[in-house]
Parts: C-alpha cells; sequence; structure tokens
C-alpha cells in the first residue's frame, strides 16, 4: 500500500504542517471574527427586539391598566352622580307629594265645611218652607189661621218621621 | 461498518502501542523479547478495556474507577 | 479493471529539496492547498454580506461554526473556547479532505486523509496539546488518571500499565480510524466502479446491478465522509474535557 511508503512521508508532513498552519491562522485572523460578528450582530439584533417587544408589551399593559382605572373611575362618578339625582329627585318628589296631599286636605275639609253648612241652610230653608207650606195648605183647607206654634211643632214632627 | 472499524481501530492501537512500548523497553534494557512479549498483552487487554469502554458509550475515558463511575452517573440521570 | 491501490498513489508535481529533506509538492499537497482555499473561500464569501436573514451558503457557513461551538461547549465547557479555532480547523480540514477526495479532480484528485501518516499527525498533535494541557492545568496530580481511585493498590502493577497503553493508543486509534474508512470506503467505490466499468461495457443489463449498488454506496460514503470527520472532532474534545477536567 502506498500509505505505508516512507519516501513521501516527508513531504506530506511538511505540506501537512504549512497548509494547517496557514488553515489556522486564516481562521483566527479571517473567517472565524467575521462569522463570529455575524451571529454576535444578530443575537444582539434579536435581544434588542425582544427588549423593545417587552417594553412595548409593558407599555401596553399600563395604558391597559390606566384606562381600565378611568373606566372604574368614572363608572364610579356616574353611578354617585345618578344615585344623587335620583336622591334628590325622589325627595323632592315626596316633598310636592306632601304638599299636595296637605293643600288636598286642606281643601276638601274646607269643601266639607262649606257643604255642611249648605246642608244646614238648606235644612232650615225646608223647615220655613215646610211651615208655610203648612199654614197655607191649612188656611186654605180651613180658612182660618192656624197656630204658628203648633204648626211648627207638627212640621218638626214630621221631618223627624221622614229621617233627619 | 463504523461500530466495526471503531473496535478495529482500538483492538489494533492497544496492540500496536503496547509492542511498540514493550520493543523500546527491551532494546533500552536489553532483555528482549521478554519485555515485548509482557506488553503485547498487556496491551491486547488495554485494547479489550478500550472496546469495552467504546460500547457502553464511554468514549476513551482513561480511568476505569472514573469511567464506570461516569456511566453511573448516566444511569442516574 | 484500474488496481484499487493505485489511487492512494503519491505523485510528485513539483519536486523540491531543501538540505536533504524531500518536501516536494505533490497531488497529496496540492488537495491540502485546495481544501484550506475552498475552506477559507467558503467561510468568508459566504459572509460577506452580513446578512440578517441568512441566505443559503450564509447558514451552512453558520451551521458549521454553530455545530463545532456546540460540540466544544458540550464535552468541553466554557474552558474549551480558547481551543475553539484549532478544533474548528480540524473539523474543516478532516471533512475537506474526506469530501474532496470524493470528488473526481483530474490530475490532482487525491483524499489526504487516506494517508495514515497524515491522520497521525493530526493525531499526534491533538494527543501532545491535550496531555501539555493535562500536566499544564493539574501537574503531577494529573497522573492520577492512570490508576483508578479507591482500587486496591496489589492491582496498580496490572492497572498503570493498562491504562498507560490505554491513554498511548488513543493517537494510534484517532489516526487509524479515519484512515481505515477512507481507504476501504475509497477501495470499495473503486472496485465497484470497475464493476461497473467491465460489466456495462459488454452488456447493458448487468452493469446496472452494481452501478446502483455503486450510487448507494457512494451516498454512504458521503455520510461517512461526514461522519469520519465528527468523530475526529468529538474525540479530540472528549480528550480535551478529559484533560481539563480529570473526570
Amino acid at each position: 500500500m502506498p500509505q505505508f511508503d516512507p519516501t513521501f512521508f516527508a513531504p506530506q508532513l511538511f505540506w501537512l504542517v504549512l497548509t494547517f498552519v496557514t488553515l489556522y491562522i486564516l481562521m483566527t485572523s479571517v473567517a472565524l471574527p467575521k462569522i463570529g460578528a455575524v451571529l454576535d450582530e444578530r443575537q444582539r439584533k434579536i435581544d434588542d427586539n425582544l427588549d423593545k417587544a417587552a417594553q412595548l408589551k409593558a407599555e401596553a399593559e399600563a395604558a391597559v391598566a390606566a384606562y381600565e382605572k378611568a373606566l372604574a373611575e368614572s363608572r364610579a362618578h356616574a353611578h354617585s352622580v345618578i344615585k344623587e339625582a335620583s336622591d334628590r329627585l325622589s325627595s323632592e318628589a315626596e316633598e310636592r307629594n306632601r304638599a299636595l296631599s296637605a293643600k288636598l286636605s286642606e281643601q276638601i275639609k274646607a269643601g266639607e265645611a262649606r257643604i255642611g253648612e249648605a246642608k244646614t241652610k238648606a235644612l232650615a230653608n225646608v223647615r220655613d218652607v215646610a211651615i208655610d207650606v203648612a199654614g197655607s195648605v191649612f188656611d186654605r183647607l180651613i180658612g182660618a189661621n192656624a197656630d204658628a206654634a203648633k204648626l211648627e211643632t207638627a212640621v218638626a214632627t214630621a221631618l223627624k218621621e221622614h229621617g233627619k | 461498518m463504523g461500530l466495526g472499524f471503531r473496535i478495529g481501530a482500538e483492538l489494533v492501537a492497544g496492540v500496536l502501542v503496547g509492542v511498540g512500548i514493550g520493543w523500546v523497553l527491551d532494546t533500552w534494557l536489553k532483555t528482549s523479547p521478554w519485555l515485548m512479549v509482557l506488553f503485547l498483552l498487556l496491551g491486547g487487554a488495554a485494547g479489550v478495556m478500550n472496546v469495552y469502554r467504546t460500547m457502553r458509550g464511554m468514549d476513551a475515558t482513561v480511568g476505569l474507577g472514573q469511567a464506570s463511575r461516569r456511566a453511573e452517573q448516566a444511569k442516574d440521570l | 479493471m484500474a488496481n484499487p491501490i493505485e489511487q492512494f498513489k503519491i505523485q510528485p508535481l513539483v519536486p523540491l529539496k531543501v538540505g536533504g529533506l524531500d518536501i516536494s509538492f505533490t497531488n497529496s499537497s496540492a488537495m491540502m492547498v485546495l481544501s484550506v482555499c475552498l475552506i477559507t473561500l467558503f467561510l468568508t464569501l459566504s459572509v460577506r454580506s452580513r446578512a440578517l436573514v441568512p441566505g443559503r451558503w450564509q447558514s451552512m457557513a453558520e451551521v458549521f461554526y454553530e455545530f463545532i461551538a456546540g460540540m466544544l461547549r458540550e464535552n468541553v465547557g466554557s474552558e474549551g473556547r480558547k481551543y475553539f479555532p484549532f478544533i474548528f480547523s480540524l473539523f474543516m480540514f478532516v471533512l475537506f479532505g474526506n469530501l474532496l477526495g470524493m470528488m473526481p479532480i483530474p490530475v490532482i484528485g487525491f483524499t489526504y486523509t487516506s494517508h495514515v501518516i497524515v491522520t497521525f499527525a493530526m493525531a499526534l498533535v491533538v494527543f501532545t496539546g491535550v496531555t501539555v494541557i493535562g500536566f499544564a492545568r493539574h501537574g503531577t496530580h494529573y497522573l492520577r488518571m492512570f490508576f483508578p481511585e479507591g482500587a486496591p493498590i496489589a492491582t496498580a502493577v496490572i492497572l498503570i500499565p493498562i491504562e498507560l497503553i490505554s491513554y498511548f493508543s488513543r493517537p494510534f486509534s484517532l489516526a487509524v480510524r479515519l484512515f481505515a474508512n477512507m481507504t476501504v470506503g475509497h477501495i470499495i467505490l473503486k472496485v465497484m466502479g470497475g464493476f461497473v466499468v467491465s460489466l456495462g461495457a459488454f452488456y447493458l443489463v448487468p452493469g446496472v446491478v452494481p452501478f446502483a449498488f455503486l450510487s448507494a454506496v457512494t451516498v454512504l460514503e458521503f455520510g461517512i465522509a461526514l461522519l469520519q470527520a465528527y468523530v475526529f472532532t468529538i474525540l479530540s474534545c472528549i480528550y480535551l474535557h478529559d484533560a481539563i477536567h480529570m473526570h
């Protein structure tokens, strides 16, 4: 086998050392730093973007929190306003109700008093009329004036009999 | 094919190194050929041990105690 | 049929001799130079645009980078970072050697990873480097590697030589594995190709069977080219891990 022929050991080793050392120098000084720089840059960009994304996310979350806080606040505010308004309205309505009912009951009372007055007046009138009518009827039938006192008593009795 | 090559390489290398060391010692101490025979046997043993390590997946870990410990650790994991 | 061993033959293109040392520029040297050029061109041109969203070539270069970086991180840890350029160069050099060896390149077409001296030299560099790193980090304590903790002292006589041989056999098994895989794969391809030619030249139909087989083996060989580069590199990483962490 040519592999075990020592004639070419020396040139093989010489060129191996030469080429490998060249390769090593080229790798350390040129190729590897270049690739490493590209990879580092990409990693940095990715990290940057990740950072930025995290930052944006935090910002968005903060905005959402602020919005929700504002929403809750305004809701509470609206609630209190509504409650206040409705309280005020209901108290006002009650007030008006009370005033109105007081006024109404007053009017009712006055009306009742007026009705009672009118009734007694009317009843008094009825008695007078009844006495007059009974006197004139007595006069026509008998042709003599009736005794006024007796007439009055009779009318009163009749009125009592007919109720009220 | 790859595994066969590895086993062959381990055995051949073990015996080769054993014989080489034996030969050097022999010429130095003028005990030819006894040390060469002894180291041939030791080299065979080393080759077999290397093959054993290769088969257990503990490539080229020097030191049987360390190798077996490493295998134990691997089992624990 | 062409001799299947022929393809491993080294042909000097420019004979050179410096101080009695033969350093001829051969087809093997040419392929190594070609590999280095292609690797460098591929890695630099692909990231030239520095695109944020990578194109096809750029993402391929990035995949290689991330793959080796990840392998080193997983197997060695953060201490392995400074060895990244070496491991990366090693992987690319072996990978391109394996892959370019599959290409029908005229005149210089050759697989340098199918030569044991090349693979052994690389394995030896890894082995020596790892051993030096081990001693530099742990001093003489690194020698504890060769005697398992808790084992009876009496067994040291047997175990220490075995562990030592096992340790020193690392570069050999690393080199032999890559070299043998590449050599055998190329021999199979050559033999199958020979069948296709000799059978297909006379009868159309019988040539189809070895041709189908050849296609399948070619695909397999590409897989092995990748796999062996991976195995070579990951074993280097594992050795490095042992030297740094000692457990």
